[in-house]
């Protein structure tokens, strides 16, 4: 019940009528999204690490702390306190906001989701609409990345991922259109509720499949790491740039993680919906257990390459997205 | 569009140790690769030169890490021909069976590394090494030693097979033959495996011959050659052996074929025991002395098929050291293949295809 109360005072405060109340509700909520975030990027940095070496049959890091639990705060301590070092092509200027401005986007994104009928910065009529625009900026980012440390295997590697913005760019907003119109609504309070019978991955489980590819490619997990290729381009735009930035790389891989997880959780597994527990507890259980997920797909993959993707996205991924749209279509308007 | 020209070594993840590939790029395509080697040079032929015939072996080991005895036999092999010294017919299934297992070993090297050159973030290396750990005990119950053996004593080996050897070799390779389905199955029915390494870094029939491969690479472009059929040596001949190829010469041939040999070995080992059964004499060699036999050929020529390829062994003996000795070393020659697979391939392919030669650059390097 308190915790009601506290929720419904904080919905009316984001929700409040004057501008300043209003604003200062969303940085504080903005505030604790962060700390969210930073938690579950924290916590998967070692589920994953602990995860693959089961797979591989190691013990993983099992020295810092109970379960190597502190292993990662530990690396995070080594790398910021190392010397940082700016190549002498690099634009400094780019290589220090890029980073900034993707988690920026990540933030963003994560504001807008809601994570129970309470929690949610603003309720958008357009909110599926307005993320998938701000995700568009993504890609766009990360080419900064490659080109701001001046480095040739960021170079193309920044190469690299526009290439596969072109392959997966147009079957995800497809996908995305047909999850919006099987809800008849862009808002994502809708799209969940929608999903309280029956929810989309069931509906549209060929729609599910692409989402859930496409995302690897959005989130860069292999097999599309192609732009940080660790066995081609040593690490692509961190090859030349010292520990810092690959202390906020590795925060910042978990954090869009975080991020497709919950997308994939809101447009094809209902959200909040769920029994007995607290939605906000539902949808970051349906996260977590996505990104589980995707981490498995590392363990057994090889990596993709680039014109194989391309490949595949327009000869598989396109037209079965529109095939996809077609079916629901059928479902929903019979 | 121009053409970039980026430099790949000799550190970076996937050479395998220290090559250095300058590649001229055109977008990501490539458009010509330059091998530079001797960042591992250790001049072992001339160290020879200062050294009685049995001092030299442990150096031998280091110029194959990865199948150290096989290169350490080579060695052995021509001291014992400059030597004239008879390898008793139980030594020879000693030999055949430690040398296949040190075959084994190198392969399933190969085979993690070539999974983690495409990207697939440790899992095929670990398994690789786990099972290669496995051989590795079975040589060190057999040798003494983990890696670096140095067993091989002139006409035989350091010392007799332990009890248990057979048994425990045995009871590996019922293991292994199941384990390999799981590679099989996880690794080489991957569909993007097969993507990434079916069609790709094809070197055609005549390419290969004129290039001079040898071992895998020759045999996956359907070159039935082999050393241990084609000239055999200790007792291969009396064994049932086949040598395996394929006809593609991509990297997936190129794979298949290393998996086809590890089975093959498998079936060597087991037939070897058994012979060895029946066999005479002792497999101990020589012990180590400072004087041995007088040289009695000047000049020796031994071939073998050592898990890379054919090595061979060209010696000038003297009284008591070699007088020159000059090694064939396969992944040097194999190396040079790589200009003509990689040329039109993406930057990606680079390395799977240099993973498929299977390049050891200590080899190369000598």
């Amino acid at each position: 019940m308190l915790i009601d109360n506290i929720l419904n005072y904080f919905y009316s405060g984001l929700n409040s009528s004057n501008l300043l109340v209003s604003i200062l509700f969303i940085a504080i909520y903005a505030i604790l999204i962060s700390i969210m975030i930073s938690v579950f990027a924290y916590v998967f940095g070692w589920v994953e690490r602990k995860m693959i070496a089961k797979v591989q049959r190691r013990h993983g890091p099992n020295r810092v702390g109970k379960w190597g639990l502190l292993q990662n705060l530990a690396d995070l301590v080594k790398l910021i306190t190392k010397e940082k070092i700016i190549p002498e092509d690099a634009d400094p200027l780019l290589l220090n906001l890029a980073p900034i401005l993707l988690v920026g986007v990540v933030t963003f994104i994560i504001l807008l989701m809601p994570f129970s009928s309470y929690l949610q910065a603003t309720n958008l009529g357009l909110g599926l609409l307005i993320i998938f625009v701000i995700l568009g900026f993504t890609p766009i980012l990360l080419f900064i990345t490659g080109y701001a440390t001046g480095g040739k295997f960021a170079e193309l590697g920044a190469q690299r991922s526009v290439l596969m913005l072109i392959s997966y760019e147009i079957p995800m907003i497809i996908v995305v259109a047909t999850v919006g119109i099987a809800a008849g609504s862009y808002n994502l309070t809708s799209i969940m509720n929608m999903q309280s019978g029956l929810f989309n991955a069931f509906l549209m489980p060929i729609g599910f499949f692409i989402f859930f590819v496409v995302m690897l490619a959005e989130l860069e997990r292999p097999p599309f790491d192609l732009r940080e290729a660790d066995s081609e381009l040593i690490a692509g735009w961190l090859t030349d740039v010292s520990a810092p930035y690959y202390a906020v790389a590795l925060m910042l891989d978990y954090t869009r993680m975080f991020m497709g997880s919950l997308l994939i959780a809101i447009l094809f597994f209902g959200g909040w919906s769920g029994p007995i527990l607290p939605g906000i507890l539902w949808l970051v259980i349906k996260a977590f257990v996505i990104s589980l997920f995707i981490i498995l797909v590392r363990v057994a993959v090889v990596r993709m390459r680039v014109d194989k993707i391309l490949k595949t996205g327009w000869m598989y991924l396109l037209p079965l997205s529109i095939v996809n749209l077609l079916l629901t279509l059928i479902i929903v308007l019979k | 569009m121009a053409i970039t020209r980026i430099n790949i070594g000799p550190v970076h993840p996937s050479t395998h140790g220290v090559a250095r590939l300058v590649v001229d790029l055109d977008g990501d395509t490539i458009v010509k690769v330059e091998p530079h080697i001797g960042y591992l040079h250790r001049g072992v032929e001339k160290l020879v030169e200062n050294r009685i015939y049995m001092q030299s072996p442990p150096y031998m080991e280091k110029i194959d890490y990865v199948a150290p005895m096989a290169v350490d036999e080579l060695y052995v092999a021509t001291v014992e021909k400059a030597l004239n010294v008879d390898v008793s017919e139980k030594a020879s299934y000693a030999r055949i069976i430690l040398l296949e297992l040190q075959r084994i070993a190198s392969h399933l090297f190969f085979i993690g590394s070539v999974t983690n050159d495409l990207g697939q973030s440790f899992t095929g290396f670990m398994w690789g090494f786990m099972d290669r750990d496995k051989v590795l005990r079975l040589l060190e119950n057999a040798t003494g030693q983990r890696m670096f053996y140095v067993n091989m004593r002139l006409g035989g080996i350091n010392r007799e097979f332990p009890k248990d050897f057979e048994y425990e070799t045995k009871e590996f390779l019922d293991y292994f033959e199941k384990r390999l389905k799981d590679y099989e199955n996880f690794i080489e029915k991957n569909p993007i495996f097969i993507q990434r390494m079916k069609g790709v870094g094809i070197l055609n029939l005549d390419d290969a011959i004129n290039l001079g491969v040898t071992g895998h690479v020759l045999r996956a472009s359907g070159v039935k050659y082999d050393v241990r059929k084609n000239n055999p040596y200790y007792k291969y001949s009396e064994l049932n052996f086949h040598p395996k190829i394929l006809s593609d010469g991509d990297n997936l041939s190129r794979f298949r074929i290393r998996v086809m040999e590890i089975r093959e070995s498998i079936r060597l080992i087991r037939d070897s025991f058994y012979k060895m059964e029946s066999a005479d004499g002792s497999m101990v060699g020589m012990p180590v002395k400072l004087f041995s036999p007088k040289p009695t050929n000047k000049i020796s020529i031994v071939n073998r098929e050592l898990p890379r390829g054919e090595g061979l062994m060209y010696m000038v003996a003297d009284d008591k050291k070699p007088y020159r000795l000059s090694m064939r070393a396969p992944t040097f020659i194999n190396l040079a293949a790589l200009n003509k697979i990689a040329k039109g391939h993406k930057l990606a392919d680079l390395f799977s295809i240099f993973g498929t030669l299977d390049m050891v650059m200590a080899d190369v390097d000598r």
